[in-house]
């Protein structure tokens, strides 16, 4: 059920993020019956920042993304953000029946994008190019996962929310997925990636562990470990 | 400009959705065999004998043909059953994936349009080939108002089958929904199994209306256009309930929010 924000107990409700952030989260709560699984999460993304959030399975990382989101409203508190977003699911959300290039024709209407120049470039980044006329039906795992991780980028926005997005690729793709996260960092674009894999981490400017419904601030460096 | 947006957003969503229908080989397979296996079977197999049928609109006790009414019957069931599965399963099939479009900024109610586009071009050709078909095996008084009687029924069950798409969390389950709906639906007007269908309850059916227009137009010279409407009336319904199901599934849940500023600068 859809409410209007409330007053939080950090006060926040109403409040303009503050200038410096592209995503601030303030105050963020959410249940499913008597599951409390958010308990007032809190977190800011400045722009030119790769985030991660990390936590084991059930901690609800795709919970807090999907309120990012607007897929679901939660119970209480407040989300801030410039711009248009971009949203990779965790599933892919394709439609088996269209080709992948059938599926950038519908999202560039969507986006009303004035072609798809983003897109291809992405496809050739993630090594997929080959498979535009393909029926996603008859894509693997990792190719639909690369399609799912180019409609979320392809309308170059500023903020980036990313779960699980490198689910099904190989090292290599694993490795462009990086490369190509720094590059939208270095672009003053803001990525928030969630995941449960938390080896990596060195990769990241912030990093947040989700423990007992709230995102708390983890260091990056090197050896973090689950 | 608006306009060429709004044009462009309306035909892709209204070639994707006829692409997909396209792609639905079970469909097509059923359309193309199951249609003309059920008229035949009931050409071959019900008997020629007289049977009553009340024709409400005129008020009057028809005596037809009974294996030509029963054609009648079994084209309806045959259409219904098939354009309600094949929306079910777009319908089903597509929520998440039209979710995501919406979230991206494609507008509900050009998706929308496109899909209803989609499923008038569906009907109206499923049901042509089923008059086609019936016609093969005798000559109904008027084949056109028989046509558009199969499409009332074929846009009622599309419609629920739409409303179950959005509605359902599985694919069985729409699909046995469907096909129960059309069994109790033209079991109980089937005019061999029920000859006078004088109960008032089957006035409440979704293929009333057509077994009404669609017996008047193989038999009589009127056209009952009241009870014609019924079909699209109960189609009008469905969508209803199912573009609110929809909205409610994919509305934008920040919008609500304090604080949220979407696609503009932040204040601050």
């Amino acid at each position: 059920m859809v409410r209007s924000a409330s007053p939080s107990p950090q006060g926040t409700a109403g409040t303009p993020a503050p200038a410096t952030s592209t995503l601030s989260v303030r105050g963020v709560h959410k249940s499913y019956g008597h599951h409390r699984v958010l308990r007032g999460a809190d977190l800011e993304l400045p722009p030119g920042c790769l985030g991660g959030v990390v936590g084991e399975n059930g901690a609800g990382k795709s919970t807090l993304l999907r309120i990012l989101a607007g897929q679901l409203s939660p119970d209480r508190g407040e989300v801030a953000y410039a711009g248009r977003l971009g949203y990779c699911p965790q599933h892919t959300v394709l439609n088996p029946s269209f080709t992948v290039e059938q599926h950038l024709r519908f999202f560039q209407v969507a986006y009303d994008l004035p072609d798809l120049a983003l897109a291809h470039e992405l496809m050739d980044l993630l090594s997929f190019a080959g498979y535009r006329r393909h029926r996603v039906g008859s894509l693997s795992g990792g190719t639909r996962q690369k399609l799912n991780l180019t409609l979320a980028l392809m309308h170059d926005p500023p903020l980036l929310l990313l779960d699980e997005p490198y689910q099904g690729f190989d090292w290599e793709t694993y490795e462009r997925f990086w490369e190509l996260s720094a590059r939208l960092r270095d672009r003053g674009r803001s990525v928030l990636v969630v995941s449960h894999i938390a080896f990596d981490t060195t990769r990241f400017d912030r990093l947040w562990r989700l423990e007992q419904g709230r995102p708390v601030p983890a260091s990056t460096g090197a050896g973090e470990g689950r | 400009m608006n306009a060429r947006r709004a044009w462009d957003r309306y035909r892709t969503a209204t070639v994707f959705a006829v692409t997909e229908h396209l792609r639905n080989r079970l469909a097509l397979v059923l359309v193309l065999g199951f249609v003309p296996l059920w008229i035949t079977l009931v050409h071959l197999v019900i008997a020629d004998g007289d049977v009553t049928f009340l024709l409400r609109a005129s008020g009057e006790h028809l005596t037809v043909n009974g294996n030509h009414i029963s054609q009648i019957s079994g084209a309806v069931n045959a259409v219904t059953l098939i354009v309600g599965f094949m929306m079910f399963i777009v319908t089903f099939r597509s929520v998440g994936f039209d979710q995501r479009l919406v979230l991206a900024g494609y507008p509900r109610s050009h998706l929308l349009a496109g899909k209803l586009t989609a499923l008038v071009l569906a009907t109206a050709a499923v049901c042509a080939y089923a008059t086609a078909v019936t016609a093969v095996y005798w000559t109904p008084e008027r084949p056109v108002a028989l046509w558009m009687a199969l499409c009332g029924a074929a846009l009622a069950f599309g419609g629920i089958g739409i409303a179950l798409g959005v509605a359902l969390r599985g694919e069985l389950e729409g699909m046995f929904v469907v096909i129960m709906l059309s069994i109790i639906d033209m079991g109980l007007q089937n005019p061999v199994a029920n000859p006078a269908a004088d109960s008032d309850v089957v006035r409440y059916l979704p293929a009333y209306g057509t077994m009404q227009s669609g017996t008047a137009a193989g038999f009589v010279e009127d056209v009952p256009w009241a009870h014609m409407a019924l079909g699209p009336l109960w189609f009008v319904c469905a969508v209803v309930v199912a573009g609110t199901v929809l909205w409610m599934r994919t509305r934008d849940r920040r919008s609500p929010l304090a604080g949220m500023r979407r696609g503009v600068p932040r204040r601050g």
